[in-house]
């Protein structure tokens, strides 16, 4: 692309902002430079860097919006903060956009609320007008756009990692079987995981499984064979139109499966899309079901004290890792806890925690890139892998599949014996089908 | 110099009044008009009392700073709540306010008392943060690296507002309100104030413009944020 066309794009895409949303033009246009965001982040704790500096990273886009939709900027130039758009500097531009994991934790301290992720995604999405968008993210969304899930895999591919996983419960609960329910028209529930939770890490679905076994409810819940993976990457490279084809297929299947409730799985980016943005901005209309997490649903159920528990399956030291899309951006933070206190002998919080938890260094897709592997280890992560050494523990649970990716690459890149996994992965192990907790085969 | 007494002394209070509520104004209702998509940060307050409570204690202590940044807290809690204190007492500046004073029972002494206490230490506190917020800026990696010249000037700009005040307030030359109080009064009155003898006052006429600036500016800079932090706090706490 020629340097004047590239920019006039960048320009435009910028220039919108002064139509939409709100959000956006106010943070051009209020940010005091107080350097506080600095002082939260996970990359710039990993390395105090001007490059790093979360301010300076949506400067980026905030001097082009001075420059063109500003009185002062356009006036005054650089003494107003404002500057022209260097096509140049676009390499750069991308990389910046793609060291920020979008977890919002500055704006939960910022003295005025601005949530920088709101203009990574911005940056994000104006290198994604020009094709710029990291070629390991695109690959992901087309793959979703096509087959319904992240990882290719196709219907009888899916149905047979389900038979594997309803022999796996069988062995486990000594003969007792324990059914995974897919495609089933006029189910009343209908649980939507990240594929990983299907076909990388299976013991969270394992344990959404038995949850329905105990109740009785083994006929009433659903899967399907198209549509079992609730990723949505087209938030992450700020595609609104990929993002959103990609939700509306999972929509037309609940409709289509006659469904009164969505349940969202161990994913944290997939849940904020359905229950967040999905059902509180209406993209689709009214809905004729509810979308609840399988977290707070199974969290209701022990409540109740329709669970019980061996806590001595799980006898090692536990800790929770708040995913930020779960802690911050949909306030799930009681109920993975109520999950692994019921179930783990020695769980252990670190800190802080919750909605003011520390980011993994692999969110806003971050974790799927290989090529920035070095920075995730090194600087990113830096600040998580430290809070998870404090703890103790030899088990990290965190409901979410780009967390686990990035805490598991952690733990091996800094040679830890710490196992890193689900929420429902340790209610699995522990949770007592027929009066006994399952007879664990390894899966290593 | 009459020129300029009359630009700076009649001109440009009824410019700087016309820029600073125009300028407010537009900014408010361009915000108003943009459409907001669901944003909400938790923890959110669960309803709108709730969330009355949570902008409140944001505007009142600054809660989110407070837990983010300890001692940027304490410097800008300071400068804020001071500057307010400041604005406040202005109004002894513009027009007889004493009177209300004296109905609910203070007497003369105990008014001036309380200007020159609580004023006094305002004038210099106010200075004093302002040049530790400038030092930070200049010392403090994760500000300095971010910040420019449209940010050095704001800060140099009520600097020297707070210092031309101070300069008044402490020196030995006694300063009439009196004299204030009528200059604004014909300023509010529309009358012919071009010839006021306030106008002579060299550091008076340095303050006032000064400040006058700092208004028109606001609408127009990062000091926006005097209006726009109630709109943005909304905007992510809202459930």
């Amino acid at each position: 692309m020629k340097p004047e066309e590239m920019k006039e794009k960048v320009v435009s895409s910028i220039k919108a902002i002064e139509k939409a949303p709100r959000s956006m033009q106010m943070y051009m246009e209020i940010c005091a430079k107080c350097g506080t965001c600095a002082s939260v982040c996970p990359i710039y704790f990993g390395k105090p860097e001007k490059r790093y500096n979360p301010a300076e990273r949506s400067d980026l886009v905030r001097r082009i919006y001075k420059r063109y939709c500003t009185m002062s900027g356009r006036l005054l130039g650089s003494l107003a903060g404002a500057q022209d758009f260097d096509p140049g500097k676009m390499q750069e531009w991308v990389e910046m956009f793609y060291e920020c994991t979008g977890c919002r934790r500055c704006a939960s301290f910022c003295p005025f609320g601005i949530d920088n992720s709101v203009i990574t995604r911005k940056g994000r999405a104006v290198a994604d007008q020009l094709g710029l968008t990291p070629k390991t993210m695109l690959k992901v969304i087309q793959v979703s756009l096509a087959t319904g899930n992240t990882d290719n895999a196709s219907p009888a591919a899916f149905k047979a990692a389900i038979e594997f996983l309803e022999e796996e419960m069988e062995e486990e609960h000594g003969g007792t079987k324990i059914k995974i329910p897919v495609d089933v028209v006029g189910a009343e529930y209908f649980y939507v995981p990240p594929s990983g939770d299907v076909l990388v890490n299976p013991e969270a679905t394992m344990g959404v499984a038995k949850v329905f076994h105990v109740l009785g409810m083994q006929d009433r819940w659903t899967m399907s064979s198209k549509c079992f993976d609730g990723a949505n990457y087209g938030l992450f490279t700020g595609d609104d139109k990929s993002m959103k084809a990609d939700n509306k297929a999972y929509v037309e299947e609940a409709r289509r499966l006659g469904v009164k409730v969505m349940l969202m799985g161990e994913c944290g980016h997939a849940h904020r899309i359905m229950k967040m943005m999905m059902e509180k901005g209406r993209w689709w209309g009214d809905l004729p079901f509810s979308i609840i997490n399988c977290m707070e649903w199974t969290a209701q159920q022990i409540e109740a004290g329709r669970l019980q528990f061996d806590k001595s399956k799980n006898a090692q030291p536990v800790t929770y890792h708040d995913p930020c899309n779960f802690g911050r951006s949909c306030g799930i933070v009681d109920e993975p806890r109520k999950i692994m206190e019921a179930s783990c002998a020695d769980f252990r919080e670190m800190y802080p925690n919750r909605a003011e938890n520390w980011c993994c260094g692999g969110g806003g897709g971050l974790s799927a890139m290989d090529e920035i592997k070095e920075f995730r280890m090194e600087v990113s992560g830096k600040k998580k892998l430290a809070q998870i050494r404090e703890t103790g523990a030899t088990y990290v649970a965190t409901a979410c599949s780009n967390c686990k990716r990035q805490l598991t690459q952690l733990m091996e890149h800094h040679g830890l014996e710490i196992e890193v996994g689900g929420v429902h992965d340790m209610l699995s192990r522990a949770i007592l089908v027929d009066g006994k907790a399952a007879e664990r085969v390894s899966y290593d | 110099m009459e020129a300029l007494k009359f630009l700076l002394g009649v001109f440009l209070p009824y410019l700087a009044l016309l820029v600073f509520v125009g300028g407010m104004l537009y900014r408010l209702a361009r915000w108003k008009k943009l459409a907001s998509p669901p944003m909400t940060l938790y923890p959110a307050p669960p309803d709108e009392a709730g969330n009355l409570k949570n902008l409140l204690k944001e505007t009142l202590f600054f809660k989110s700073l407070f837990h983010g940044d300890r001692w940027l807290w304490v410097l800008a809690w300071l400068f804020h709540v001071v500057l307010a204190l400041i604005f406040v007492g202005h109004f002894r500046v513009f027009t007889n306010v004493d009177a209300i004073f004296m109905k609910m029972g203070m007497s003369e002494q105990a008014i001036l008392a309380m200007s020159g206490g609580a004023g006094g230490a305002a004038g210099v506190i106010i200075l004093v943060t302002a040049i530790v917020l400038l030092v930070r800026r200049l010392v403090v990696q994760r500000a300095r690296e971010i910040t420019s010249v449209a940010d050095y000037f704001a800060l140099a700009l009520i600097g020297l507002i707070v210092f031309t005040g101070d300069i008044m307030r402490f020196s030995s030359e006694h300063f009439d309100l009196s004299d204030t109080r009528s200059y604004f009064a014909g300023l509010a009155t529309f009358s012919n104030v071009a010839g006021d003898p306030l106008l002579d006052n060299g550091v008076f006429l340095l303050h006032m413009t000064l400040a006058l600036l700092l208004f028109m500016y606001i609408p127009f800079s990062k000091i926006l944020h005097l209006g726009g932090f109630f709109f943005t706090h909304q905007l992510i706490r809202k459930n």
